[in-house]
């Protein structure tokens, strides 16, 4: 067994027909979270997308294995069940189904994916309340129907907090920081950094250090033109605060 | 203070649609039609609105899903003003069935500070399910609120992948769309009616 949750091996993707991804590599460890950066466009969202599975992206050439297993041959459903989890840049409004009846269904389905049985009604609650918590959300939240009407840092909280609830091994977050206020940016932060383990590895996708000074990577990646140009530590992104992205990479 | 709303469901194939309905002044009718799967109908509903606060919330919901034919016509007719009409009509079809809606919305020369919107919906589910929408707009007078819209879609691939994203199957993030699209009509019906629509789903 590989000592890496993730591996991304030359990984090149389309839309609509358009290269996006032109071979991206990168391998990450338990424990470890990496940062991707990189300016508008170098194809941060595409790599979210792709190793989540969204079906109108293909996959031209690479390969991406998860816990050693081939990734790309699951459905975004199973991916999930293996223990990804994305967090949506822009997280779809689903009017009439409430926050509670989501999480519901999608906790039981992974659950029966397991072979477990579905949570009891009283543990399903226990359960929403401790995580609601985690995110600053109050009773009302769960009533709520899915992110309709939610400001953008509401939206932002109700990713972390469907993260908590799912507890995946390997989290992806799409430009969770962007639209976020201050406040709004530490109760994410403090979630996400809660949910840090030595089992567990994600990726945190920025334009910005803002996001990166509280939850801290261990490795940065930048990103540019559908490759990485860079790989380095933390000082990476006090490089691109001072010099932008304009002079890394070729 | 109204008297409270005459609340009448019909199920088409099975009750006769009531009506021609005449709404006096101050007069409030709400009306949902329910069209379940293997019904197919041809039903004509007529409601005339006669003086001013008159009111009309009309609901429809159908599920056609084999080779039902469901024809819907609607017509409200605004002869004073003063008065306000609501419809809101949404379905699925599905497999080869075919779907109609007809909606006249006439206001008279007189008929000022009317205000009449209507709104025909139809989620299609299957490459060979049809649905038509016509709606009709005849207004005679200058001061008034009068609007329609009509749609033909299909399931959001965006919703899907979201919420296949958190684990849920294919199967059952349809279901949810479908309940989600069809949340605003189905919350008119009793409980029972609305647990045999998500049965038949």
């Amino acid at each position: 067994m590989s000592e890496y949750l993730l591996e991304i091996n030359d990984l090149h993707a389309s839309v609509s027909g358009k290269e996006i991804l032109k071979g991206v590599s990168l391998c990450i460890a338990p424990g470890e979270v990496h940062a991707v950066m990189g300016p508008n466009g170098a194809g941060k969202s595409t790599l979210s997308a792709v190793l989540a599975g969204r079906p109108d992206y293909e996959v031209t050439a690479g390969t991406v294995l998860f816990r050693g297993r081939d990734l790309l041959a699951l459905s975004p459903e199973e991916r999930s069940w293996a223990g990804l989890f994305l967090s949506f840049q822009y997280p779809v409004e689903i009017p009439g189904v409430s926050i509670t009846n989501f999480m519901k269904a999608a906790v039981n389905a992974r659950r029966k994916a397991r072979g477990l049985p579905e949570l009891s009604a009283a543990e399903f609650l226990k359960l929403m309340k401790e995580k609601m918590a985690l995110v600053q959300m109050k009773g009302e939240f769960a009533r709520r129907e899915l992110n309709v009407g939610f400001s953008g840092g509401e939206k932002k909280r109700n990713e972390i907090f469907q993260m908590a609830m799912i507890d995946p091994l390997f989290s992806i977050l799409d430009e969770t920081d962007s639209g976020l206020d201050v406040d709004a940016l530490r109760i994410v932060a403090d979630g996400v950094n809660a949910l840090r383990s030595p089992e567990k590895a994600a990726i945190v996708i920025t334009h910005y250090k803002r996001l990166l000074d509280y939850i801290r990577p261990d490795v940065v990646h930048i990103l540019k033109e559908g490759r990485i140009v860079r790989t380095g530590g933390p000082e990476l992104v006090e490089q691109i605060e001072k010099e932008g992205y304009e002079g890394i990479g070729a | 203070m109204k008297e409270s709303v005459p609340e009448l469901l019909c199920m088409l194939g099975r009750d006769a649609l009531p009506g021609p309905f005449r709404l006096e002044a101050g007069q409030a009718l709400r009306l949902t039609l329910l069209a379940l799967p293997g019904v197919s109908v041809d039903a004509s509903l007529e409601v005339q609105l006669l003086g001013p606060g008159a009111e009309l919330d009309l609901g429809g919901l159908y599920l056609c899903r084999s080779d039902e034919r469901v024809r819907l016509s609607v017509r409200v007719r605004h002869e004073a003003g003063g008065a306000v009409s609501h419809q809101l009509l949404k379905g699925i079809v599905d497999g080869t069935a075919r779907f109609s809606f007809d909606g006249l919305i006439y206001v008279a020369p007189d008929a000022q500070k009317t205000e009449a919107v209507q709104q025909n919906h139809s989620l299609l589910l299957s490459d060979s399910c049809q649905a038509e929408t016509r709606p009709q707009l005849e207004i005679y007078a200058d001061d008034v609120i009068c609007s329609h819209g009509a749609t033909l879609g299909h399931l959001n691939a965006d919703e899907q992948f979201y919420m296949r994203s958190r684990g849920i199957p294919e199967e059952e993030a349809r279901r949810l769309q479908m309940i989600s699209f069809l949340s605003p009509v189905l919350s008119r019906l009793p409980e029972a009616l609305q647990e045999e629509c998500l049965a038949a789903l």
